[in-house]
């Protein structure tokens, strides 16, 4: 308590020396600034004018900073810095602290994952993938990292800043979703060698291997046919899928609306802006083709009597 | 000492030797792939006789007198190119056809830029195929002609069949899907989880090359994997190297499709089956199918996997004609036009049914209406 107290004291004067002497260096500073006005408005009225709204932002600025100073040369004021300065690595641990829960999380995922390597390809059985690394990660980017791009924005170009966080929450998920689509794709491949070295071994006990070595390929095509078609069928793959095609095309949408941004700036028209064009010339020309029948129908022109 | 089971020795004997061979069949390689290859795709010569925006309207040059009365006009659909009929010399449904005597018409839908994203299933069945069927009965001076629709040119020809009966003889759809509630293709089933709003939103048109990839997913044992190992196996093989790359250049050809038609597509058919139920509404008129009274041909493949027989062969027992007849080959999606056992099966099985049925009209006493489009389009026939 005594040493607190002792270290706070010491820290008391620290900050009064150091506030003192910030007031003296901005006080003959300003001392020398009438100087400085005197010699430009001789020469141009402008850049006097424009020397005097300087002066006068200087001047407020100062008086600001004294008002801080005298209210932080108080015993409470210093106190409160204090205490803030205290609360930093609370606030910082915080800030840290999910960050390393997702990777501490992910890490203990992984673990178990390379422990159960092995376990869970069994032939024909796409019911229960070993897909949670791809889910995990998707989990923890949505939980930890994805509401930072969802923080909302302020200022004349949040729109800007909302749709660049958009294009990289949507890229992020579509390639989330890419990675697990090809795992699972790549899957069949991975069985079907299984099943292919259980097959040979089985007919190697009979003493039935095939002495052409196109037969061995024969058998692995057609085992890997039967897993293709095995997994195609199954829910996992259709949701896997449906997912891929959803992100794929949320990402697409983001990214043509940051592309649209940036070509504002460029002397094209949009995608938007030639969709819309191409609308107009689409009801148009439809337009017309149905008044040229019309016309056309009513016996005007074009008409020959069969043979 | 009694012998092993594992006769090791042969493995490795076999071993060596494809090695061996495979060492062989890259030297010949080379020289087949330095040389000039003759891979062009739709050779057969044809004049364009009628163009709207991005559609053309192929005529193709008789080889043979003109035996049929009625001419016949192909829709192809709006995913890949209509010159897989006629792809290589000896596999051309297009040559059968001209050989037959047949008068033949051909849709070529083009490559939608992201101007045509708003075009909709009516502007394509009410629009284009109108104006162009007007122009081929003005020309010929008949009421109506041969339809012939492949896939999803089969749906929009079941659909113009449905909406304009009196202006087609006889309907021959192939690998048409008309049912779409059916777990027998892949396709029927990843479409019915798709968002399709929120893709169509996204690109405008529909990308080919992503439709591509999704039909690649299809069966990727075969088509990414064991497709190119063939290859690989008789890549000294000029005629063979040759034809692989011809259908390379078909397959990966793949113009976008509109985003409207895309959109409706899925939704009104591939989600809700409207066509099949007659509850599907085109330019707000609905499709009955029941209106179809004409002739109708409808063949499938046992093995299609893009449009399996689940998908195709409800029609003839839902429309109101009672001169249907279902064909069923032992193929697949494709292999119904290029393979050979289907070029003595497909082609001249169509060209008998429609000389059975190729019968004099008595020309109607209205006058044949040709639209406005149609009318302009015709005055100044564009050339290749």
């Amino acid at each position: 308590m005594t040493e607190d107290r002792q270290s706070n004291a010491g820290t008391k004067s620290l900050l009064e020396m150091w506030l003192d002497a910030t007031s003296e260096f901005w006080q003959s500073s300003m001392r020398l600034w009438p100087h400085a006005t005197d010699e430009g408005s001789n020469t141009d009225p402008s850049r006097a004018a424009q020397s005097g709204r300087m002066q006068e932002s200087y001047e407020a600025m100062f008086r600001s900073f004294q008002v801080l100073a005298s209210v932080m040369e108080k015993p409470e004021g210093i106190e409160g810095a204090m205490r803030g300065i205290a609360a930093f690595p609370e606030i910082a641990s915080k800030l840290i602290k999910p960050v390393w829960e997702g990777l501490f999380h992910m890490q203990r995922e992984w673990v178990d994952r390379a422990g159960r390597i092995g376990k869970s390809t069994a032939a024909y059985k796409y019911e229960d993938i070993d897909r949670d690394v791809f889910k995990v990660w998707r989990e923890i980017y949505e939980r930890e990292f994805r509401q930072f791009l969802n923080v909302p924005q302020l200022g004349l170009t949040r729109a800007y800043q909302e749709r660049l966080s958009q294009g990289a929450d949507k890229f992020q998920i579509f390639q989330t979703t890419m990675a697990e689509f090809f795992s699972l794709l790549y899957l069949p491949v991975e069985k079907s060698f299984k099943v292919l070295q259980d097959q040979v071994a089985q007919m190697a006990e009979g003493g039935e291997l095939p002495e052409k070595t196109k037969e061995y390929y024969r058998i692995w095509v057609k085992i890997l046919e039967g897993h293709y078609m095995t997994l195609f069928k199954s829910p996992e793959y259709n949701q896997t899928l449906r997912r891929i095609l959803d992100s794929l095309g949320d990402y697409m949408v983001a990214r043509q609306e940051i592309l649209q941004d940036a070509m504002q700036a460029l002397p094209v028209p949009s995608q938007k802006e030639m969709d819309e064009l191409y609308r107009e010339i689409y009801l148009l020309k439809k337009r017309i083709k149905a008044l040229e029948k019309n016309q056309d129908g009513n016996g005007a022109t074009a008409t020959e009597k069969p043979d | 000492m009694t012998q092993s089971k594992i006769r090791v020795d042969l493995i490795l004997a076999s071993l060596a030797e494809d090695a061996e061979k495979a060492q062989e069949k890259v030297q010949k390689a080379s020289d087949v792939f330095l040389e000039p290859l003759h891979t062009d795709i739709a050779t057969t010569p044809y004049e364009v006789v009628y163009q709207e925006d991005r559609v053309k309207l192929k005529h193709y040059y008789p080889i043979a007198e003109t035996r049929f009365k009625t001419p016949l006009l192909v829709v192809y659909a709006l995913i890949n190119r209509e010159t897989m009929l006629d792809l290589q010399p000896g596999r051309s449904v297009v040559q059968t056809f001209l050989k037959s005597g047949i008068d033949l018409y051909m849709i070529d839908w083009g490559y939608p830029t992201r101007k045509d994203k708003f075009l909709t299933i009516d502007d394509h069945v009410n629009g284009y195929m109108d104006n162009v069927v007007d122009f081929v009965r003005k020309k010929h001076k008949v009421p109506t002609i041969n339809l012939m629709g492949i896939c999803m040119g089969g749906t929009f020809s079941v659909i113009y069949s449905a909406l304009h009966p009196d202006k087609v003889k006889n309907l021959i759809t192939t690998v048409t899907p008309t049912n779409f509630d059916t777990d027998e293709g892949l396709l029927h089933i990843w479409m019915r989880h798709l968002d399709v709003d929120r893709l169509v939103d996204a690109f405008g048109n529909m990308p080919g090359d992503m439709m591509n990839f999704g039909f690649l997913l299809l069966n990727p044992a075969r088509l990414v994997i064991d497709k190119y190992v063939g290859f690989l196996e008789h890549m000294d093989d000029r005629s063979f190297v040759e034809n692989f790359v011809r259908m390379e250049k078909w397959i990966f050809d793949s113009p976008d499709v509109p985003g409207e038609t895309f959109r409706q597509f899925i939704k009104d058919l591939y989600q809700q089956n409207l066509l099949i139920k007659n509850r599907l509404e085109i330019g707000d008129r609905r499709v009955d199918l029941g209106k179809i009274t004409m002739p109708v041909l409808n063949f499938y493949g046992s093995f299609d996997h893009l449009v399996p027989p689940g998908a195709c062969e409800l029609l003839t027992s839902r429309v109101g004609s009672t001169d249907t007849e279902d064909v069923r080959l032992d193929t697949g999606h494709i292999g119904i036009y290029v393979s050979g056992k289907c070029q003595k099966e497909f082609a001249p099985k169509i060209v008998k049914w429609l000389q059975q049925r190729d019968t004099a009209e008595i020309p109607e006493e209205k006058e044949i209406v040709m639209g406005g489009v149609a009318a302009q389009a015709e005055a100044v026939p564009a050339m290749i």
